[in-house]
């Protein structure tokens, strides 16, 4: 494996509660502690998938790392450089570098723009292409990367006009634009049908290899999460509580958090039981 | 932004718009405004109506109020209207020195009540004589003013028969009634009642129209070689006059509404679009900070809306006698205020959108989201607070002239409707100084109200599939 592109070390997140008067004159402070501390890294080219139940701060995780949220405490290093804290004019070119995918796919472009316009809102952001012509190029090209084809077909349509695939699609051609070097994917397929989620992860796979970026994944499913991913980190409470190669997790669980993960997976085939229930 | 793409947005933007049908209809009602505003010298009888509104002497020709002119298809008794009358024989004699000049102008006369009054006008110079008669579809000839111009360079003459000729008409008209019924005082005759009925008994108390052609006969006595009278025509100020018929100061009052266009366009969209802009970029940005920058912003904007905004307009111009710019201005000062709350509720909920998170993990600015994510969402919103802010800043332009406090230089429907209030139209039933005004208010906040739902409509896509 090649060096770390990405290094995570003590990230904190905590949330102050709203106190009350007593407690505000006593100085006590509580937290919801959503990140507490956790440290990982994610090599150039891979796969990593963030695995856990709802709540326990995969997602803000993911928000972290696209600067959407200031940590608390600890520290991010992306490329060599630390990225923790940043200026306005390099957070932008750190943007431009990591890309997210978010988990609705309706929700994260905006109704009044047609696909077009949703891809072309990054260059216009980040000043790449000169006229509407040679934006529109690029952003052709992107539609073609994720099999949106043909791409002029697509690029009228406003999101309510494409189907759930097709717009996760958009979204991920969206992240492609401006050819980053890292996506984070927040549940990218949690939210499309089942049919299609393998034909997504496919098709992000594809991508992956063909410009040779780096995913993290953030999801709840361990069973996409074996197929897509190549090491995964399971997440409790805010804390990594397991992290190893993808088949070593799910084959070879030491935690009994991730055991119960793993048994709470449906089995398709009837009369099949999920044994081991009792874990937690 | 370049240019081909405001260019290639506007054409996309026509494209949805063509297709609302109401909204076409509220966009060809704002084109007819507008267009009135640029043929107005040729849509109404007196052009200079938006200047010279105060002006009595512009007016002075035309009836008290007066109903419409198609208030004749409706009544049985026919009024004459106003007209004006310039088409005449004209000859020339030479005596010598002097020059007999004699204009003969034909009055189609088949109404049932006579005009009010008939003006001659004309330009002289010189000193001639100038020597008015009428000629009855009965063959009688009355002789009716006898008026020598002093010498002058030049001068313009007006000779009111309604107000010159009373003595001569009632000698006309006595000598047909009965001494002992001719009670009649000399002062309160009508000279054109007289003039225009028929020669018999009650010609003074009950006159029957004389229907026919009328001869009104202008003779002038030039004596010298360089005098003439010249650019003469008749004003007819009929019972009847114009197509919306005149006030209690014999303005047209169609001319004046044409007038106000212009000027309500002005004042309506100037203050509705400053007011709107400022209210709805106030509220977003307050909604977008949060914090104790929102707070701040929202105790000044409570600290505006706590203001009673009439009576400090009423103070402010007093004291400032402001012309409409200022006014506009003011009015903008206060009406800001009206969005803002909504818009900043509305903008708390847009801001917590996912795409306006995505749209900063791609690095977009905070006026990118601003301008571009949130305010796009708030244009109906806009559009329709726009649509009530244009006749509601009409109706405060004209609460601020009711006290005498606006512009005096200009015409609005305010002020027309104010005169029609405060000249008791609503008691003395002159139905069409008040109606005509009121009526253009509307139509102006529907034409804007149809504009506005039909954008509302495009820039909701999510109702088109609906």
């Amino acid at each position: 494996m090649s060096e770390p592109i990405l290094k995570i070390e003590n990230l904190k997140e905590w949330f102050p509660v709203r106190r009350t008067i007593a407690q505000l004159l006593k100085g006590e402070q509580i937290w919801v502690k959503a990140v507490d501390g956790i440290t990982f890294d994610i090599n150039q080219g891979e796969i990593f998938g963030l695995v856990g139940e709802s709540g326990c701060g995969k997602t803000t995780t993911g928000k972290l790392l696209m600067k959407l949220l200031e940590p608390t405490d600890g520290k991010i290093m992306f490329k060599g450089k630390d990225v923790t804290h940043l200026e306005a004019n390099k957070l932008k070119e750190y943007r431009r570098n990591v890309q997210m995918v978010f988990q609705d796919p309706y929700a994260s472009m905006n109704p009044r723009f047609r696909a077009q316009d949703v891809l072309e809102e990054p260059l216009i952001i980040h000043q790449v292409g000169e006229t509407r012509a040679e934006r529109e190029k690029i952003v052709r090209r992107s539609l073609e990367e994720v099999r949106l084809i043909p791409p002029e077909e697509f690029m009228g349509r406003f999101p309510h006009m494409l189907s759930g695939g097709q717009r996760q699609r958009v979204a991920t051609a969206r992240t492609l634009v401006l050819s980053p070097s890292m996506i984070v994917a927040d549940e990218p397929v949690s939210m499309i049908d089942l049919s299609t989620r393998a034909e997504i992860l496919h098709m992000m796979k594809t991508v992956q290899r063909e410009l040779g970026l780096t995913y993290l994944y953030i999801t709840h499913d361990l069973s996409t999460a074996r197929y897509f991913t190549d090491r995964i980190a399971v997440m409790y409470l805010g804390k990594i509580v397991e992290l190893a190669s993808a088949d070593e997790v799910i084959d070879n669980a030491l935690h009994p958090y991730t055991k119960a993960l793993i048994a709470a997976v449906c089995e398709p085939v009837s009369g099949k039981s999920n044994t081991g229930r009792s874990y937690l | 932004m370049k240019w081909i793409d405001i260019k290639a947005g506007f054409r996309d933007f026509w494209d949805e718009f063509k297709r609302v049908r109401f909204g076409l209809f509220g966009l060809i009602l704002l084109f007819i405004f507008i267009l009135t505003v640029f043929i107005n010298p040729y849509i109404v009888p007196f052009p200079e109506a938006s200047s010279r509104w105060r002006d009595i002497t512009y007016w002075e020709d035309n009836p008290v109020s007066a109903p419409p002119v198609w208030v004749n298809w409706f009544s049985s008794t026919k009024r004459a209207p106003s007209l004006i009358l310039k088409e005449h024989d004209f000859s020339e004699e030479k005596m010598g020195k002097i020059k007999l000049a004699r204009a003969v102008f034909e009055y189609e006369y088949p109404y049932d009540l006579p005009p009010l009054d008939v003006i001659f006008h004309g330009y002289a110079k010189g000193s001639p004589v100038i020597m008015l008669s009428i000629e009855r579809p009965d063959g009688q000839i009355v002789e009716l003013v006898r008026r020598p111009i002093s010498k002058s360079d030049g001068k313009d003459v007006r000779v009111s028969i309604g107000k010159d000729s009373r003595i001569e008409s009632y000698n006309f008209g006595v000598k047909y009634e009965k001494p002992e019924s001719n009670r009649i005082e000399r002062e309160m005759v009508k000279p054109t009642s007289i003039l225009f009925s028929e020669a018999k008994e009650g010609i003074l108390v009950h006159p029957a129209p004389l229907k026919g052609v009328y001869k009104l006969i202008i003779e002038i006595i030039l004596p010298a070689e360089n005098d003439a009278v010249e650019d003469i025509y008749f004003t007819f100020s009929g019972g009847v006059s114009g197509w919306l018929g005149t006030d209690s100061s014999k303005r047209d009052i169609w001319s004046g509404v044409v007038a106000g266009v212009k000027w309500a366009l002005l004042i309506g969209l100037l203050t509705a679009f400053t007011a709107v802009s400022i209210g709805v970029i106030y509220g977003v940005i307050s909604a977008y900070l949060g914090g104790w920058k929102d707070s701040l912003m929202q105790r000044i904007f409570e600290l505006f809306i706590g203001v009673p905004l009439l009576p400090v307009l009423i103070v402010m111009s007093a004291i400032f006698k402001p012309n409409i710019w200022i006014m506009i201005l003011m009015m903008s000062c206060f009406f800001w205020v009206g969005p803002v709350k909504t818009v900043r509720s509305m903008g708390l909920q847009i801001k917590e959108e996912t795409y306006i998170e995505a749209a900063r993990a791609f690095g977009a600015s905070s006026s990118r989201i601003i301008f571009k994510h949130m305010i796009p969402l708030l244009i109906p919103y806009s559009f329709a607070s726009m649509a009530l802010y244009v006749p509601s800043a009409i109706v405060y332009e004209a609460s601020i002239s009711l006290l005498g406090l606006g512009d005096s230089t200009i015409v609005t429907w305010g002020q027309i409707l104010h005169d029609a209030l405060t000249g008791g139209a609503v008691i003395n039933g002159l139905w069409w100084w008040v109606i005509p005004p009121g009526l253009f208010i509307a139509l102006m906040g529907m034409t804007f109200a149809f504009i506005g739902f039909a954008m509302d409509k495009i820039l909701h896509p999510k109702l088109r599939t609906r």
